[in-house]
């Protein structure tokens, strides 16, 4: 080829600039020069030899790709997108991963500094780890998704088995990078949902050695600390990334091998004609599958910007204490079936019980072999999986504190109104509005809706946990009427909600100044013992409190939607 | 396509608008933050302080109001004042000053809380040297601590009582009576002389400073022309005056480490002046 010079004199400097620049993007794109890729994006017919077919033989990034689709895979209906968007956000939490892990360091004396760190003096700080942490949830959501329909549309049947099989690895992959990213900001939420998980995994049916052994391994430590923090950190930036890399190549390399299953409707029983599509039916990925991708890459981006700026913000709990345990400890919402498993069986037959589950979910298509993934010819499958999704659910909602999870109803109330950690009413009242004095549950205050709105609350939140015997003229509202038990302990006063109610209480909120910008709000509650008058079921005196500085900035918060106050 | 080109381009274009929009504002999302950071801090250390440090130092830090942690009745406040003048406002403050502390007052605090004060009651807290809190617990409370030092507060320095020059012309005022020795030992006991000096009565109790059971005698000899109650009455208004002989760890540091500020502290009641002296002059 003439170089650069001999073009010049040969056809002037415009027209050999336009003819290098043709030629470097035909060498970037391994095939299509400008012109190609006008006419790929006007959508005109290819020039022939196809020259939008030479990248998928030459460029590395397009041979991973098929160069055309079936264009009844090619719809909403039947993928979604979710096997598409599940690596989108593989792909989105490894460019935010790597972005925090610049600010990040995995120890507990600095890993909860960090994190105000990059909330107050990193620029966009905040919006990166809100979009880390959104997008965790969403990916989670986005693969258990791409499962159900995978289930669905029978598309785990023969070839397509082992497709099946890394993709049950996927998502525990999935689940597992999600969780081990929660212990990563050291606060309360992150320390108690690993110490739970952590307990689980001593109580696995196994010899004590065994378990004492994973323990280790998993803690690095006999408690979890300093070791167990570095560990959970490179199990979620080294570790588990690298499995979850290898078995989506070798997942995504079965798609593209068998092809996308077709809507059951459209072969015959027993058929797969995935791979064998004619002329007419088929869409090429460059430009239409293409231009298709970039669009939902634009859109999710959107999305998940928008959403991680006003919408959703990732909870930053006080500074991890081991000596410290929040009320009610609560798994992520996607291990939350587990913690209800736990309240209704052993927690040995629990844990053995997960990895089983995962088993079958492993071998289920070598053992359901039926032909057909008609909807109509599997009503049996679809039955037990609906019964399955129902369980879950139900599970979750075991998992809450709603669910067989009591303390006493003083606490309780104020673990509604006023809880240690986490978002609440009273953090919703700004500060210019938590005027010192006493108020009573369900007192109004004029021209002060917020502190009206969480006394409210708090009258919500003692009617559950109350009952009336004879009435407190101190406190004259009307609860359900006491149900009395006497045990072999006194008696115990019962309302529709608790065996365990307040009969007759007293309760206040005490607001007072405790520095020049900092509040003290207390939760009195006073019962009288009505067998023994003069002594007390409930003096919580000074006990239930917290502070209210006036730069603390809850009410901020407040305006996401994943902030309940 | 072309449809899917421009919602593309479209989406592209609005998230660069969305993330413009959160560049604009992200200095004042900045300044909010570190706010929440510093505001949350100083909540969590007012707790730290009400579980580990108002037994000695006062609910209120000023030592004066002790409760026993365990049957909450009223005790003398072993502690100094921590919602004081002298320590809170200015940088540096009175206190780090007449310490000759060559830092801020955050950091003298910080690292009075972790490692203690040694010989006296205030023990170490930091975990590393068997204390109890983690470091930023120590900086929580650290906070806390200089968050009585508000704009208010520090306006203006506290008035002090006007001295008289000559312990003679103190005594002889007209609010001033005559010490009561019984008095005065609660005062000493209040202001937390015993922290440092020990008890008068129990030879070798004293821990940092000079122990004052002879001090009706010594007292005399240690600034000529002075009697042992005009020298006691001044060490307490100006602990530097006269930096004393023998403390239990050799000769006493220069500058004093006792706290300068009982002039102040005593200006409430000047009563106690006289008690205090009358207790240690063995009336």
């Amino acid at each position: 080829m003439a170089t650069f010079f001999e073009q010049v004199s040969e056809m002037g400097i415009k027209q050999a600039t336009i003819a290098k620049a043709d030629e470097a993007v035909e060498r970037l794109t391994a095939g299509m020069n400008i012109s190609d890729i006008r006419a790929a994006l006007r959508g005109d017919a290819p020039r022939r030899p196809n020259p939008r077919l030479r990248p998928h033989a030459d460029s590395f990034w397009f041979h991973i790709r098929p160069s055309f689709y079936h264009t009844e895979v090619t719809h909403i209906y039947p993928t979604f997108r979710l096997g598409w968007l599940s690596t989108f956000m593989f792909v989105w939490e490894t460019i935010t991963g790597i972005l925090l892990m610049v600010f990040y360091t995995p120890s507990p004396l600095l890993a909860y500094g960090n994190m105000w760190n990059i909330l107050s003096n990193v620029p966009l700080g905040q919006l990166m780890r809100n979009m880390h942490r959104l997008g965790a949830e969403v990916m989670v959501l986005v693969v258990a998704l791409h499962m159900l329909r995978t289930f669905l549309t029978g598309s785990y049947k023969k070839p397509r088995q082992f497709t099946w099989v890394t993709g049950m690895l996927l998502i525990t992959l999935t689940a597992l990078l999600s969780f081990s990213g929660y212990l990563l900001p050291w606060d309360q939420l992150a320390y108690w949902a690993l110490t739970v998980f952590l307990s689980g995994a001593e109580a696995a049916p196994a010899p004590p050695v065994v378990n004492e052994t994973i323990l280790l391994i998993l803690q690095g430590a006999p408690a979890l600390g300093a070791a167990g923090l570095l560990r959970w950190y490179l199990f979620h930036v080294l570790l588990l990334p690298l499995i979850l890399g290898i078995f989506f190549f070798v997942h995504y390399y079965k798609v593209v091998l068998y092809g996308i299953s077709l809507p059951p409707s459209r072969e015959q029983i027993g058929d797969d004609t995935a791979k064998r599509v004619p002329k007419a039916e088929r869409t090429y990925f460059t430009p239409d599958i293409l231009t298709n991708e970039l669009m939902w890459t634009a859109l999710i981006i959107l999305l998940l910007t928008v959403g991680s700026l006003w919408f959703w913000d990732a909870p930053l709990e006080h500074h991890a204490d081991p000596v410290v345990t929040p009320l009610h400890v609560v798994a992520p919402w996607y291990l939350a079936w587990s913690q209800g498993w736990l309240k209704l069986a052993d927690k040995t037959l629990v844990v053995g019980f997960i990895p089983l589950l995962l088993v079958s979910f492993i071998v289920m298509p070598y053992v359901e072999v039926g032909k057909s993934r008609r909807y109509a010819d599997r009503r049996v499958g679809f039955t037990v999986a609906f019964l399955f999704i129902a369980f879950m659910l139900v599970s979750n909602w075991m998992g809450t504190p709603e669910f067989r999870v009591q303390s006493s109803p003083e606490l309780q109330v104020s673990q509604e109104v006023m809880p240690q950690e986490g978002n609440n009413i009273m953090k919703g009242v700004p500060y210019e509005y938590l005027t010192p004095g006493v108020y009573l549950p369900g007192q109004e205050i004029e021209g002060n809706p917020w502190l009206t709105n969480a006394l409210a609350a708090f009258e919500e939140g003692m009617s559950r946990y109350s009952c009336t015997l004879n009435g407190n003229p101190n406190l004259p509202i009307e609860w359900e009427p006491c149900e009395v038990t006497q045990t072999g302990a006194g008696a115990k006063y019962a309302n529709h909600f608790t065996n365990d109610a307040m009969p007759d209480p007293y309760a206040e909120l005490r607001i007072t100044q405790r520095q020049s910008d900092m509040v003290k709000l207390t939760l009195f509650y006073l019962v009288e013992d009505p067998e023994n008058p003069g002594e007390f079921l409930i003096d919580s005196g000074d006990s239930i409190y917290s502070y209210r500085n006036e730069t603390s900035g809850y009410t901020e918060e407040c305006r996401f939607l994943n902030k309940d106050c | 396509m072309q449809v899917k080109v421009a919602i593309g381009t479209i989406a592209f274009m609005l998230t660069m608008i969305v993330l413009g929009y959160a560049a604009l504002r992200e200095p004042a999302r900045l300044d909010e933050s570190t706010g929440a950071f510093v505001g949350r801090s100083i909540e969590t250390g007012g707790q730290i302080f009400d579980a580990n440090c108002a037994t000695c130092h006062g609910v209120n830090g000023q030592a004066e109001e002790c409760y026993d942690a365990g049957s909450g009745e009223a005790i003398p406040c072993k502690g100094l004042p921590l919602n004081s003048y002298f320590l809170v406002c200015g940088e540096p403050s009175q206190r780090i000053v007449d310490l000759g502390w060559e830092g801020t007052k955050f950091q003298y605090i910080e690292r009075t809380v972790s490692s203690g004060r040694s010989g006296t009651l205030m023990p170490a807290w930091l975990d590393q040297f068997g204390g109890p809190l983690r470091p930023d617990q120590i900086k929580n409370v650290t906070l806390f601590i200089l968050n009585w030092g508000d704009e208010e507060f520090c306006a203006q320095e506290p008035s002090s009582f006007a001295w008289p020059d000559t312990v003679d012309e103190f005594m002889a005022m007209d609010d001033v009576q005559a010490g009561d020795p019984e008095a005065g030992a609660d005062v000493y006991l209040n202001l937390g002389c015993n922290a440092c000096h020990g008890m008068p009565d129990q030879e070798g109790s004293n821990a940092v400073g000079p122990w004052l059971g002879d001090i009706a005698e010594t007292g005399a000899t240690r600034v000529e022309g002075q009697s042992a109650m005009e020298y006691v009455y001044h060490s307490i208004l100006d602990p530097n005056a006269f930096i004393a002989p023998d403390c239990p760890t050799g000769p006493c540091t220069d500058p004093s480490l006792m706290p300068g500020d009982f002039a102040f502290r005593m200006s409430t009641n000047p009563q106690d002046m006289a008690d205090i002296l009358s207790y240690l002059m063995g009336e």
